[in-house]
């Protein structure tokens, strides 16, 4: 076998056809440079021509504007200054500069001697304030009375609300029997054990004939209050099957088929959960505040908490404010107090206290938007004024 | 089945007991938000018990009031605005108008000229919404020249009282008054009220003079001054305006003075055959320690407010970097470890913060930073600004801040430690190289 390289059968192929594909491609780019060249490819448009204003002047204006601009003449004679005299010498440099100064001192008795400090003493606090804040109360004068007018205005009578139609057509055939509870539909089941007593499904009216608005619904729609819990009933002696009394069941709903012991052990689940949670007489009754209305709140107070001139310690103090609210959602501001602070020493808390004190008061003074009938819920509230996002960082 | 299911709805109330526990107790809401901006307040003129009492009065508010708004902490309300006339100091107030203008806190005040002609002012602080008032009155008696001290001082107490923190207000700074062009600037040391009014020279402008530097008590200044033509650290009796250099080593050059906490004690520099090391001397006996022996420059020491520890600027790493080393020298510890060239450092009065003078991208920043080097802030971005000193409470850094160009000229600034309120410090021409002093007594 010969050494050196071979060439593949796609190689020695492509090293014979190159020669034809070099002479067509030379005599292409041969005819385009003579066609860039000839055809003037690379030659630019002339630039157009400049037009210049010209004016005719004659020899004497010429002669005179040569003259202007004509140099100033030289002068030959100038001033050079003298030399300096060689003889003087030049001024001796000492490093021993290491002798007191005797620089000029200001005169101590020019300056006048710094303030003295003040005394600083006590004084007596202000007697206290005899004018109120609120505004008097205008005297209705007897003299003035409006005779006109009648005492009490007589209550408008609701207008009869519109309805769907003139007139109530036949309602259409119920699937389902009217009725105030609903119960599903009981149907024997071959396979069960105990027989049941096939019902008819019933259901409560699911329209009005009468179209009540939103804006007429009776602002006292919703519960104000919701049904508190139910205490423990009384734990039967003994019993085989456990009946509930307290909610009245339509005659078709089924009996529970609950072993008495697993009902008794819920029971005592639930006993022990509802009984500490009613152990105060003073629980808020009704559903509690949403957490909308509790950020609506927070962002409220927040909006006034101005942290900006407290001290550096202050910012590290969190307190516990506790207040109590008027029904108007105003604070009562003799009933704010600190219950707890940390982070920092009493200055600082008095400092921070104060801060979360203004902003109660600043932001409450028009009420807050509280929900009236959940007064119960946020009669007492306890703040907790946290600084730590807003030290300086 | 329903054995389980019961089961795990007794489970289910267990769980959920003590939120109705919750629903029992006080509704409990938590404020981490919150707004930084100045606080309102006004101060009508001081009630004056004759004529002259009377315009003293009306100066003594516009003092506090410039006091207190100079902080950015507080916002005057005009006396335009005001619906209510404190007429007497002993005329209850009217809360409800005060509240009516947004006024948070309210500083009213009386004064009145004594049988021996010194000036008595009287004032009391209200919370405005609380309705009540802040603490009790306190009454100041000096000589009618100092009333500006006196409003100082009323500016200081209601800062302390509000803020939780010591005011700044009766405080002096001493500088460098410069004038002149800028290739031939004559340089004299002055001292100031914080504010720039009652400038008094220390020294003229016959030779160059550095770096003033209160001792604790406010009593001297220390300053290095080129009239021998090397640089040497003297000390100056402000009252008497009296002075005395240092004792140093022949061939030496010292300078970058510091007091130290005590009073007895100046650290400075000290260069000795094209070394820079720092070393500390004792006033009264002139003996000195060398505290550093490093081949790097090291100097700009200052002690920490308990005097333990100093932190210096040295190039030992390649570039000047802050470190800290006990105040007896030994080990020092790195604590500036950003882009840049760091120097000047200044321990606050409180302790726990380390501002500085940082070069970085070609330009030149005020910082401060913990001083274990963390949480670095840069608070200024100038041409040139360099040199901080701290208010006696630690809340404000005033510092040189210089203009580019041929023009261009030294005038002090001050920068509340968040960054907010750069203003400038008004003094009569040129004012570079501040120290700011204590509170007076």
């Amino acid at each position: 076998m010969p050494a050196g390289p071979r060439l593949t059968g796609r190689a020695a192929r492509g090293a014979t056809g190159v020669n034809t594909g070099q002479i067509i491609s030379g005599v292409g780019h041969l005819a385009l440079i003579g066609w860039a060249l000839i055809g003037g490819v690379f030659q630019s448009a002339p630039p157009p021509f400049e037009v210049v204003q010209a004016t005719a002047i004659s020899e004497e204006e010429f002669a005179a504007i040569m003259d202007r601009q004509s140099a100033p003449d030289a002068v030959a004679d100038v001033d050079t200054p003298e030399p300096p005299a060689p003889g003087e010498a030049a001024p001796s440099l000492s490093s021993e500069a290491d002798t007191p100064p005797e620089a000029a001192q200001p005169d101590a008795s020019a300056i006048p001697p710094p303030d003295p400090a003040p005394d600083v003493s006590q004084i007596t606090p202000p007697a206290p304030a005899e004018v109120e804040d609120a505004p008097p109360v205008m005297e209705v004068p007897q003299e003035d009375t409006a005779v006109m007018v009648p005492e009490v205005s007589p209550r408008p009578q609701p207008r009869p609300a519109p309805r769907v139609a003139p007139e109530a057509v036949a309602r259409p055939e119920p699937d389902v029997r009217v009725d105030d509870v609903a119960s599903p539909e009981v149907t024997p089941d071959e396979g069960a054990e105990s027989a049941e007593e096939p019902s008819e499904a019933t259901a409560p009216e699911e329209a009005a004939t009468e179209i009540v608005t939103e804006a007429e619904e009776p602002a006292q729609a919703a519960p104000s209050a919701s049904v508190r819990p139910r205490s423990r009933p009384a734990r039967p002696a003994a019993t085989a099957e456990a009946e509930p009394e307290e909610t009245p069941q339509p005659e078709t709903t089924t009996e529970p088929e609950t072993p008495a012991t697993d009902q008794s052990a819920v029971n005592d689940a639930l006993a022990a959960a509802l009984g500490q949670a009613q152990q105060s007489s003073q629980a808020p009754s009704g559903p509690p505040l949403t957490g909308g209305e509790k950020d609506a709140l927070r962002v409220a107070v927040q909006r006034c908490w101005n942290v900006g001139s407290l001290s550096s310690e202050a910012l590290r103090t969190t307190v516990v404010v506790g207040v109590q609210m008027a029904e108007s959602g105003r604070p009562e501001i003799g009933s704010i107090r600190m219950l707890s602070a940390s982070g920092g020493g009493d200055a600082a808390a008095k400092q921070a206290f104060e801060a979360a004190r203004r902003a109660i008061i600043r932001c409450g003074n028009d009420g807050f938007d509280l929900p009236v009938e959940k007064y119960d819920h946020w009669r007492d509230i306890e703040m907790t004024f946290n600084p730590e996002n807003m030290r300086i960082k | 089945m329903m054995r389980y299911m019961m089961s795990l709805l007794a489970a289910l109330m267990l769980w959920a007991l003590p939120a109705i526990a919750q629903n029992s107790g006080p509704l409990r809401i938590e404020i981490t938000e919150g707004v930084i901006e100045p606080m309102p307040y006004a101060v009508p003129d001081f009630v004056g018990e004759s004529a002259t009492a009377t315009e003293m009065g009306r100066n003594l508010s516009r003092v506090i009031a410039s006091d207190l708004s100079g902080t950015g902490l507080f916002r005057e309300i005009p006396a335009q605005a005001h619906i209510s006339r404190i007429t007497s100091f002993e005329s209850p107030v009217q809360y409800a108008d005060w509240r009516a203008v947004k006024a948070q806190a309210l500083i009213t005040g009386a004064v009145s000229v004594d049988g021996s002609g010194r000036l008595v002012v009287k004032f009391r602080i209200y919370d405005v919404f609380a309705g009540q008032e802040l603490g009790n009155g306190l009454q100041f008696v000096g000589t009618q020249d100092g009333w500006r001290r006196i409003a100082h001082k009323v500016a200081d107490q209601v800062y302390a009282r509000i803020t939780g923190e010591g005011g700044y207000f009766d405080s002096r700074v001493v500088y460098v008054a410069e004038s002149g062009p800028k290739d031939q600037r004559a340089k004299r040391l002055a001292i100031m009220d914080y504010d720039g009014a009652n400038v008094q020279y220390l020294t003229d402008s016959s030779s160059l003079v550095l770096a003033p530097r209160f001792s604790p008590s406010g009593d001297r200044v220390l300053y290095t001054s080129y009239e021998t033509g090397f640089p040497r650290i003297y000390v100056l009796d402000v009252a008497s305006v009296g002075r005395r250099v240092l004792p140093t080593m022949d061939g030496t050059m010292s300078f970058a003075p510091r007091f130290a906490p005590d009073g007895r004690t100046v650290v400075y520099s000290l260069t000795q055959g094209g070394n820079t090391d720092l070393y500390r001397m004792d006033i009264g006996s002139g003996a000195s320690t060398r505290l550093t022996n490093a081949p790097s420059i090291e100097t700009a020491p200052s002690y920490s407010p308990d005097g333990r520890q100093i932190v210096f600027e040295s190039d030992r790493s390649g570039t000047p970097q802050l470190y800290i080393m006990a105040a007896g020298g030994g080990e020092a510890r790195r604590i500036s470890f950003g882009q840049g060239r760091y120097g000047t450092p200044v321990w606050s009065p409180r302790g726990d913060l380390i501002a500085f003078t940082k070069q970085s991208k070609g330009r030149f920043h005020i910082g401060v930073m913990r001083t274990d080097g963390s949480e670095e802030r840069l608070l200024t971005a100038s041409f040139l600004d360099e040199g901080p000193t701290w208010a006696p409470n630690g809340r404000v850094i005033m510092f040189t801040r210089e203009t580019q160009g041929a023009q261009g000229q030294a005038r002090l600034y001050s920068v509340d430690i968040s960054g907010r309120n750069l203003k400038q410090v008004q003094t009569n021409g040129g004012a570079s190289d501040p120290s700011w002093g204590p509170l007076q007594n």
